[in-house]
């Protein structure tokens, strides 16, 4: 104190009440909008879960089966008393002030529709203190296993559906082909290469691959018969996967361990995919998903008793499903009524239907997923090639220099031009003049990489302009030619910046309506694409039909869970791009 | 290129004879790189004026000069790293290895295999130090043992006993010092004939900069080495020759680096060498 009079005495003082005002006026700025974004989520998740119907009773009782225990969790790996009295206080005195300021304004101002003070509380309270303690609770080492087991049995199961979506449209007797006759030929001949150091088989390994593949799409039609669909997926996923999973293990572990741990998921998967076809199920589906979620799970589980840490984590999945067995049973001892969802599972595999309740929206999220992977797999290579061409390949001056600024000018033009107009173009170029089809998911997949190709330029010019040229001239001088440096050096520092990009450039084309109304996509579809040129719809444009529907049952509760499944599908898909990403960062 | 020693005599006979006695080199050293008339310009500013200068074989030559008078231009004439500069124009001729680089054959790609050059703020790439290491073996498609490759060259760079048992983790996590003796063990991996040094020590402290010192030394047992510096007593300390290069371009004086620093020709050099100017 006493320095601080003499500070003022000796030397005046500066005003920053300018500075404060801005500081808050940006605080109120950000926060707006997530306040508004976030109000909207609570109904939307209100709607699609009928949470509105949802009584005090039942919600205590998941509350306290659920939610008590995860937060436990939480704490228990964060193991910070600090944290804890946080905790404990805010979810203390959050009920107390929420339920006297819900309260207050039922009472005195205007009364709030479809909400009551427990659910507001768990909105407003419950849901950031989970957030902060699930955050919290994963920067140690029993969250960490916790999570990254959860996350593995999750990311495996989506990824197995995702692939099991894809395989719908694309031929898997072609992939069968190009990956018996591309895909393992050149395998063969690169690992053959590195390990008796013949370059020359490595040189060759590219060459004979693609001459692999292209000979898959001429055998196709030649060859007369093919293993069943299963069989297929087993030797050209199950057992790669397999096989890279025990690679992992092998080089920690040694050969035994890498057999158990890759081995005891894959004769699981494979027994899962015969007894589902013998019970009817999709099978190969069933397959991929136990392939995809038992062996990375089964490395990661091996890794961390290794480790020997945090071991405790494994718990968290048990808890989770103990925790909903055990409110599902004393809901049901108690008589308490239950919500009745909008958003169930027979709403995520039934066709659209007339009826509220028989309505699904199946074929739209086929649609979406699988325009929604060849629009980042066209733009990603669309945007990445481009990028570096016009900033490494391209002089500053000279006419060719010239041409490149036009470019630049007219990408960064493009990226401004309406949607709509994207759709026009595809309707003429893709539907017409190429005789794509109207309305067909490889249009669709163009015009919506085409709308996001800007983005994507620009943001991976960002990206690659980034990376200090003194890594470049350091390259150069070692005598790399420009590929080389592109290559080594170049892209794998701007790799996280493109990637980012294509993120969020991403996210917006799963949400375009307007390009896929101009070229003629079909709002509603009763059976998902089985080819790409098949009639298709997505998810967002089934949302905006049903809308428009008279029964207020189609315009709350089963557009609520038509969106809530779009963000839950865009959110897994930007976590698995960021988790890629991040990947990408430590690989450096 | 590997006929390069054998094409040596032949520059050093022919450079004898064509040239004057300071700008000979000395006794028992053949001639690595050779500037004829050399004029570089940028646009319309010259920044070499007709500078001619024989450069030894296996010994350290320091180039001297206040700043701006064209040191770094002429450096990266030598491997062609000019030409990553638009405007930049070169006349005349810069002979290694028994040819002039700029001649309309010579892949400059591939003559930068053969000349190794360090930066004044290190550089590493933001890979592991082996890879680091191994980056100009990986590029030439070096089919020999990298690992025997990279540990030779930290030895060589006296950077092996700091690193050994941290070969994987980043190059990056290195002190500035540690960081430059890796892009000089970068540069030595592939086993070039001359390593081109600009201002290597100017970004380090006074401890790490004679490490490099020291280093630099044993590397002209086996390379031809050039280095730019502002440091009179380091190009006191460690070049065999020296070159003062004056505003313009010039090269003013060009001998052993003894005669410069004690006896120089030219009152300008013996003005800039005390300080009286520059
Ligand atoms: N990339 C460039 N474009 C245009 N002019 C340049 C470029 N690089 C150097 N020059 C000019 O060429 C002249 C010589 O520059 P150079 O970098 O070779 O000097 P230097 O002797 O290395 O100086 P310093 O000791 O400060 O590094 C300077 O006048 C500079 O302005
Ligand atoms: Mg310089």
């Amino acid at each position: 104190m006493a320095t601080d009079n003499a500070n003022a005495d000796g030397f005046g003082e500066v005003s920053r009440v300018r500075g404060i005002v801005f500081e808050y006026l940006s605080l109120g700025a950000s926060v707006f909008g997530l306040v508004a974004l976030g109000v909207l989520l609570v109904y939307v998740s209100i709607d699609a879960f009928d949470l509105a119907n949802a009584s005090p009773v039942w919600l205590l009782t998941y509350f306290l089966t659920l939610v008590v225990p995860f937060l436990a969790f939480c704490l228990y790996s964060a193991n910070d008393p600090a944290v804890t009295r946080r905790a404990l206080g805010v979810l203390g005195g959050g009920l107390v002030a929420v339920a006297a300021v819900f309260t207050a304004i039922e009472t005195l101002l205007v009364p709030i529709p479809r909400l009551n003070w427990q659910l507001a509380y768990l909105f407003v309270v419950g849901a950031p203190v989970t957030a902060y303690l699930t955050y919290v609770g994963s920067g140690e080492r029993v969250g960490a296993v916790g999570f990254g087991f959860l996350g593995r049995l999750l990311g495996g199961a989506a990824l197995g559906l995702a692939v099991g979506t894809l395989f719908l449209v694309f031929d898997s007797l072609v992939w069968f082909l190009a990956y018996t006759l591309g895909v393992v030929p050149a395998v063969a001949l690169y690992a053959f290469g590195s390990a008796r150091s013949v370059p020359q088989a490595q040189t060759a390994a590219l060459p004979a691959g693609l001459l692999g593949v292209v000979a898959a799409v001429f055998l196709r039609g030649v060859v007369p018969t093919y293993p069943s669909d299963l069989l297929i997926y087993l030797w050209t996923i199950a057992i790669p996967v397999a096989a890279a999973g025990a690679f992992a293990v092998a080089e920690r572990r040694g050969r035994t361990a890498a057999a158990v741990v890759a081995g005891v998921p894959l004769a699981l998967a494979a027994a899962g995919g015969f007894a589902a076809a013998g019970a009817g199920l999709p099978a190969p589906t069933v397959l991929l998903v136990l392939v995809l979620t038992g062996v990375p799970t089964a490395v990661y589980v091996s890794r961390v008793v290794d480790a020997g840490e945090g071991l405790v984590g494994f718990a968290l999945p048990v808890l989770l499903v103990g925790g909903v067995v055990a409110g599902a049973l004393i809901v049901e001892a108690l008589g308490v009524p239950a919500p009745d969802p909008w958003l169930d599972p027979s709403f995520l595999t039934e066709a659209p239907s007339q009826t509220p309740t028989e309505a699904g929206l199946y074929p739209a999220i086929v649609g979406s997923v699988i325009i929604i992977a060849m629009v980042a797999v066209l733009s990603f290579a669309l945007g990445v090639g481009t990028s570096v061409f016009l900033e490494e390949y391209t002089p500053g001056s000279g006419p060719l220099g010239t041409l490149t600024r036009i470019i630049q000018v007219n990408v960064a033009n493009l990226a401004a031009v309406p949607s709509v107009v994207y759709g026009l173009l595809g309707l003429g170029l893709f539907a017409n003049l190429l005789g794509l089809g109207i309305g067909t998911a490889v249009t669709a997949a163009l015009t919506l990489s085409l709308l996001i190709l800007p983005i994507t330029i620009i943001s991976a010019q960002e990206a690659i302009r980034s990376v200090p040229d003194d890594l470049r001239r350091g390259s150069d001088a070692m005598g790399a030619t420009r590929w080389q440096t592109t290559k080594n050096v170049v892209l794998p520092e701007a790799m996280p910046g493109i990637l980012t990009g294509t993120i969020l450039a991403l996210g917006r084309a799963i949400g375009e309506t307007a390009p896929l109304i101009m070229i003629g996509a079909a709002t509603t579809v009763f059976r998902a694409p089985d080819s790409l040129f098949s009639r298709f719809s997505a998810m967002p444009m089934q949302i905006y039909v049903w809308a428009g529907f008279p029964q207020a049952d189609f315009r709350y509760g089963v557009v609520a869970a038509g969106v809530i499944t779009l963000l839950i599908i865009l959110v897994g898909m930007n976590g698995t791009a960021i988790l890629l990403r991040n990947r990408a960062e430590r690989g450096n | 290129m590997s006929n390069t020693t054998s094409d040596d005599s032949l520059i050093t006979t022919e450079v004898q004879t064509e040239s004057n006695d300071e700008s000979a080199p000395p006794a028992g050293a053949g001639t690595a790189v050779a500037a004829r008339d050399l004029n570089v310009y940028y646009g319309d500013e010259q920044a070499i004026d007709d500078v001619s200068m024989e450069i030894p074989e296996k010994r350290v030559t320091a180039l001297i000069g206040p700043s701006g008078c064209g040191k770094s231009t002429f450096l990266r004439t030598i491997n062609r790293m000019n030409d990553m500069i638009e405007i930049c124009r070169v006349d005349g001729e810069v002979e290694f290895g028994g040819k002039n680089v700029y001649d309309d054959d010579v892949d400059p790609v591939a003559l930068r295999r053969k000349i190794g050059m360090v930066f004044q703020k290190p550089n590493p790439f933001p890979k592991s130090i082996r890879d680091n290491v191994a980056y100009g073996l990986k590029i030439q498609g070096f089919d020999g043992d990298v690992d025997a490759r990279v540990e030779e060259s930290l030895k060589g760079a006296a950077l092996w006993d700091e690193v050994k048992d941290q070969l994987d983790s980043s190059g990056l996590e290195l002190s500035g010092g540690q960081q430059q003796r890796l892009c000089i063990a970068r540069a030595i991996a592939p086993d070039p004939e001359v390593i081109l040094m600009d201002e290597p020590t100017s970004a380090l402290d006074p401890v790490a900069a004679s490490k490099i010192e020291d280093l630099i030394d044993d590397l002209a047992e086996e390379y031809t080495v050039i280095i730019v510096t502002h440091n009179m007593q380091q190009a006191a300390r460690i070049s065999d020759r020296t070159a003062v290069f004056l505003t313009g371009g010039e090269l003013v004086e060009y001998d052993d680096t003894a005669k410069i620093f004690e006896d120089p020709e030219e009152q300008r050099v013996e003005d800039y060498i005390t300080g009286k100017f520059g």
